[in-house]
């Protein structure tokens, strides 16, 4: 199975050092040219790569034999990346959240690339604008954008016909019409959930349904806006759905215990209806459950309009980082068009093994998007999961990031744990809002 | 393993200590020497990983420090920061009421089955090693088993009391119950306490017991009489210990509840303990400054609270060399 | 030991004294009347139970490692699949044979450290007489009441400072300088021998260190041996030192790589609990099998602690 979710897996034997430069005991001799900075490079917060990934690293091995990289798997652990640049001992390259990169730029952690940008002669305009915004901080550039996540509603077909609704039904224009149908799908018996009818998400999409009510959490400036009170009347809305279904420590728990990868996955066992999620589930859902019928909807303001915001990850440069040049020329090869393309050829590969389809790719680099869509994204047979794929395709385009902010990290911090507490029911949302505001404008204050 | 001590047994050493002295003013100059000689690598230790520590602790609490750029002395305000911090304010709160709940619970719990323990003879052996099985059990490894069997829907230990007709709580997701939870995680490696009362147990002198029956004493007056008087060094140093322990509480609860930037997003207030956020502080955000302020005070707390024990159990504690 | 003889030793006996401890005398006696009577039943019921209470967690955690991820809250004891790929999976996502060798040599690594150095400064308090004796075994005792947070941060910078974060060293390289509550244990011990004996070496010429190694220390074995293991406890458990110290993945010990493996496939993230479950279980049984062979020192080391002296 190959998930487009990097993290899947951790880490192919203990040190994945993938020696790229002689492979084979064939001895290669180091010696450094001038274009691309040989040496060797490790990377800090990439997980072990899927198809997609790796076929991107053979790009780059085949194009740079000169450049030993060495992955050291795991997730972005935030103590783990600060520590080593403290301890002036860092990666030469850290694989992060774009949200991140703000902070740990003002924090002297990341080195902007500007020079070895222009050196290496990377164009900055292939990448989508939301998200080099979000990797630009005083108009210096610190990291390059990688995936490019949206979001859209997944609907489990079966469930949600037999309940007499249509996909139009769980859209979030009409937040009423929603409500009812929530509840209506809810299932419980007794203390126990059996089935959530529509997950918000909650924390994590709180930036998506405040967006929906007309309000940005972070303004263009940096400056963090999370007491507007369209943001809190959303987050009321989204935490209604909730506590309308069980309330949140029920819902939470009978969460935890989903399937989320496997064949038994909360749509196949009946035990969710619908839910916003990022593009790669897609590719998860038909991998794991082929069969599934599955249904989705835009996401939407509540005039009907589609949004969704995006996310994704970035290559940054760590301060102390050794070998700048080829870390710089990794992210370079790592994201540019022809690279994204083999790795088109890849997963077309993994797919046709599998009798499987292919779900899209989605790289905050447009033309390679295009590209591979036009290449490999054929009508399946499954319209559900083609329809699906095309909403993806449809958010790509008209997405939204947060805005980028020297504290961008201790604002999500402070609007994640306010959510937290409307969660556990220990504020309402206008006060967690507001006590949200306040944490943050101090860590931003602190900043300037 | 916990490597703290009662009061009790630091004047024992004392005492025993000063029945050791020499008689007078000789000296044996190479005897000293090589005591020093012996003494060496405490002393350097000491120096270097207790007393300097705690200087440059000091020092660090009145700078802005995030190991990045250089400290910047900013006088108390970090001392004020904390006066103020919200979150100090409820993290000392988990604590404190998470120790309140654990201490007496595990004492309590430990003292019962070594009580049974110490009546069925030589089986005692075998039930000892079961109880202690769960102690050799890395927390880390205890904390994601009980993650799963504490789960408010499908968990073990709601299935098993829904057998006798109860509905269990979501113990990992409902703020009311995340501490009884981690208390219940912990209480399934209480069996050192057992062990430490067991040992206790079997040292109260029988005839005490056959006499007291003579005189027509109850079984719980015996206990209250006897039992607990003799057994009151050993409570007490558990109490010390268990307590302490409950203050620095991290392993378990950050385990289950913290670490990783996914599992941040759903990071619950109500287990949000002292040196977890002390942690969070000084390696998460790099506010070393702060937290050395956070660690002085969690210092003050642990000494009030353990000088506090220390006077209580002047009134309570048994000691035979007393009388 | 017997309740009537003085306790020096904190509890443990010298070699020599060869008597098992299993069973203290007190209950021997007890038992001696003969086999299960009556009287004893409730009890053992009680146990008995509690005994269900404290073994099942376990057997489910075995269990559980062996599901396919769709079962693993089934709760039943016997999976209707045995998945054992669990275990080749836990190999290949994660290097955990990287991190069991990593906890196997700082474990060692700090178990033999800290008993030496422990025991030569117990031997120096116990042996000696010389000024301001009292004052720092004082200090020494003081020392255990100070909550590791404490000072967590400052030496995290000392190491920082000498270029040693981001290794394993500090995981193991205080206990060098030995370690408050060991040197307590084993002076109490040093000072349970007889006296005769050094006094005896003293006469042949023995050196003051020959005293140490030659008398003390082989006389000392059991006390040696809690220490030993319970070090190896201590370090093989610790989350928090690693968190700190460690951050590549490479040189993680166990419970540092269990949390990750947590993080990543846990809570938050893909759930797959099969695989937290069978790393769990590698991470434990390495104790378990310590436990069985040092049972006995274990229980005694602990049962020191409550013992009155």
């Amino acid at each position: 199975m190959s998930i487009d979710r990097r993290s899947f897996l951790f880490g192919a034997s203990g040190i994945a050092a993938l020696t790229i430069a002689g492979c084979g005991g064939v001895r290669q001799q180091t010696s450094p040219t001038a274009s691309s900075g040989a040496g060797s490079v490790t990377t800090q917060g990439f997980g072990k790569p899927d198809d997609v990934g790796q076929a991107r690293i053979d790009a780059f091995k085949k194009a740079h034999p000169n450049i030993t990289v060495r992955i050291n798997e795991g997730d972005f652990d935030p103590q783990q990346f600060l520590s080593s640049v403290a301890s002036g001992n860092p990666s030469d390259l850290v694989y992060l959240e774009r949200g991140l990169i703000g902070t740990y730029a003002a924090k002297g952690a990341l080195q902007p690339l500007d020079d070895l940008i222009s050196e290496l002669d990377i164009d900055t305009e292939q990448y989508r604008g939301p998200a080099m915004r979000q990797v630009t901080v005083d108009d210096k550039v610190y990291g390059i954008p990688e995936f490019y996540n949206t979001r859209n509603i997944l609907i489990n077909g079966k469930a949600m016909r037999e309940a007499g609704l249509s996909p139009q039904d769980l859209s979030t224009t009409d937040w009423n019409k929603l409500h009812a149908n929530a509840a209506k799908l809810y299932q419980a018996k007794g203390a126990k959930i059996s089935r959530i009818g529509f997950d918000p998400k909650l924390p994590e999409f709180l930036p998506l349904w405040a967006k929906a009510n007309g309000a940005d959490l972070v303004n263009s400036d940096g400056s963090p806006n999370l007491d507007d009170p369209k943001t809190a009347e959303a987050l009321a809305f989204a935490y209604s759905l909730i506590s309308e279904q069980g309330g949140w420590s029920k819902f939470k728990a009978f969460r935890d215990t989903w399937d989320i990868f496997g064949a038994g996955n909360a749509f196949v066992k009946n035990q969710a209806v619908a839910f916003p999620w990022e593009g790669w589930y897609v590719n998860v859902l038909v991998q794991a459950s082929p069969n599934l019928d599955l249904q989705s909807v835009p996401f939407t303001d509540r005039q009907g309009k589609p949004i969704s915001f995006c996310d994704g990850s970035a290559w940054a440069l760590p301060k102390g980082a050794k070998n700048a040049k080829a870390a710089v020329q990794w992210m370079k090869t790592m994201t540019a068009t022809e690279t994204w393309m083999q790795a088109g050829a890849a997963r077309a590969a993994t797919v046709a093994k599998n009798k499987s389809m292919f779900t899209g790719l989605w790289t905050a680099n447009v033309e390679a998007d295009h590209q591979v869509q036009d290449k490999y994204v054929k009508p399946s047979g499954r319209a559900g999961f083609d329809q699906a794929v095309s909403h993806y395709y449809a958010s790509t385009e008209t997405a939204f990031a947060v805005n980028s902010s020297k504290a961008g990290s201790e604002i999500k911090t402070a609007w994640t744990d306010a959510v937290n507490r409307v969660l556990a029911g220990r504020q309402a949302p206008e006060q967690a809002m507001r006590q949200a505001q306040s944490e943050a404008s101090k860590a931003y204050s602190a900043l300037k | 393993m916990t490597k703290t001590l009662t009061d009790k047994s630091i004047e024992r050493a004392a005492r025993s200590a000063a029945g050791r002295q020499p008689a007078g003013p000789r000296r044996n100059w190479r005897e000293i020497r090589a005591a020093y000689g012996f003494l060496s690598p405490w002393i350097i230790g000491f120096v270097v990983f207790t007393t300097a520590p705690m200087l440059i602790s000091l020092y660090l609490s009145f700078t802005d420090y995030d190991q990045i750029n250089a400290p910047n002395y900013v006088g108390t305000q970090n001392y004020q920061q904390l006066m103020s911090d919200p979150k100090v304010a409820l993290a000392l709160k988990n604590t404190l009421i998470y120790a309140v709940m654990y201490v007496p619970a595990a004492m309590a719990v430990a003292l019962g089955l070594a009580m049974v323990l110490n009546r069925v003879g030589r089986a005692a052996g075998f039930f000892r090693t079961v109880f202690y099985l769960p102690v050799m059990t890395p927390t880390v490894a205890a904390a994601a088993l009980f993650l799963l069997l504490l789960n408010g829907q499908k968990g073990l230990i709601n299935r098993s009391l829904m057998l006798i007709g109860v509905h269990g709580p979501n113990w990992t997701t409902d703020s009311a119950w995340i501490k009884p939870g981690l208390a219940l995680t912990m209480l399934w490696g209480l069996g050192g306490t057992v062990v430490i009362y067991l040992a206790a147990l079997q040292q109260v002198p029988k005839d005490l017991y056959e006499a007291a029956q003579l005189d027509g004493a109850g079984s719980f007056n015996r206990f209250r009489r006897i039992t607990l008087p003799m057994i009151s060094g050993a409570l007490f140093f558990t109490m010390i210990v268990l307590t302490i322990n409950s203050l620095q509480m991290f392993d378990q609860a950050y385990t289950m509840f913290f670490g990783g930037q996914q599992q941040s997003t759903y990071a619950n207030d109500a287990a949000l303990f002292y040196v977890i956020y002390l942690f969070q502080q000084a390696f998460g955000v790099l506010h070393m400054g702060y937290a050395s302020a956070l660690a002085w005070l969690l210092f003050g707390i642990i000494l009030l609270i353990t000088a506090v024990q220390v006077r209580l159990s002047k009134r309570f504690v048994y000691y035979e060399g007393d009388r | 030991m017997t309740a009537t003889q003085p306790v020096r030793g904190a509890g443990i006996e010298p070699e020599p004294a060869g008597e098992p401890l299993d069973v203290p005398p007190t209950a021997k006696a007890r038992t001696s009347g003969g086999g299960l009577s009556l009287r004893r039943l409730p009890y053992l019921a009680v146990l008995l139970l509690a005994s269900v209470l404290f073994l099942y967690p376990f057997l489910w955690l075995i269990s559980a490692s062996l599901k396919p991820r769709t079962e693993v809250f089934d709760n039943s004891l016997l999976p209707r699949v045995w998945r054992w790929a669990n275990y080749s999976d836990v190999w290949s996502y994660a290097p955990v044979l990287q991190w069991v060798t990593n906890s196997v040599v700082v474990a060692l690594t700090a178990a033999v450290t800290v008993t030496i150095s422990s025991a030569l400064v117990a031997f120096g308090f116990a042996y000696f007489r010389f000024p301001l004796r009292n004052l720092l075994f004082g200090l020494v005792l003081a020392t255990m009441m100070l909550p590791g947070a404490a000072t967590m941060i400052p030496v995290y910078l000392i190491w920082h400072r000498i270029g040693l974060t981001g290794t394993q060293v500090p995981l193991w390289a205080q206990n060098l300088f030995g370690s408050a509550f060991y040197i307590f244990l084993l002076r109490q011990f040093f000072l349970s021998l007889p006296r005769e004996y050094f006094e005896a070496a003293r006469v042949d010429g023995c050196s003051f260190f020959g005293l140490f190694w030659r008398i003390a220390l082989p006389l000392s074995r059991p006390a040696l041996v809690v220490v030993l293991v319970f070090e190896i406890q201590a370090s093989w458990t610790d989350l928090l030192r690693p968190l700190i110290y460690l951050q590549d993945p490479n040189l993680f010990t166990l419970p540092r790589g269990l949390k990750a493996v947590i993080d990543t496939f846990g809570n938050g993230g893909e759930q797959h609990w099969e695989i937290i479950m069978a790393a769990s279980l590698i991470a434990t049984v390495p104790l378990i099998v310590l436990f069985a062979f040092a049972q006995r020192h274990i229980m005694n080391g602990i049962a020191s602690q409550g013992r009155k002296g």
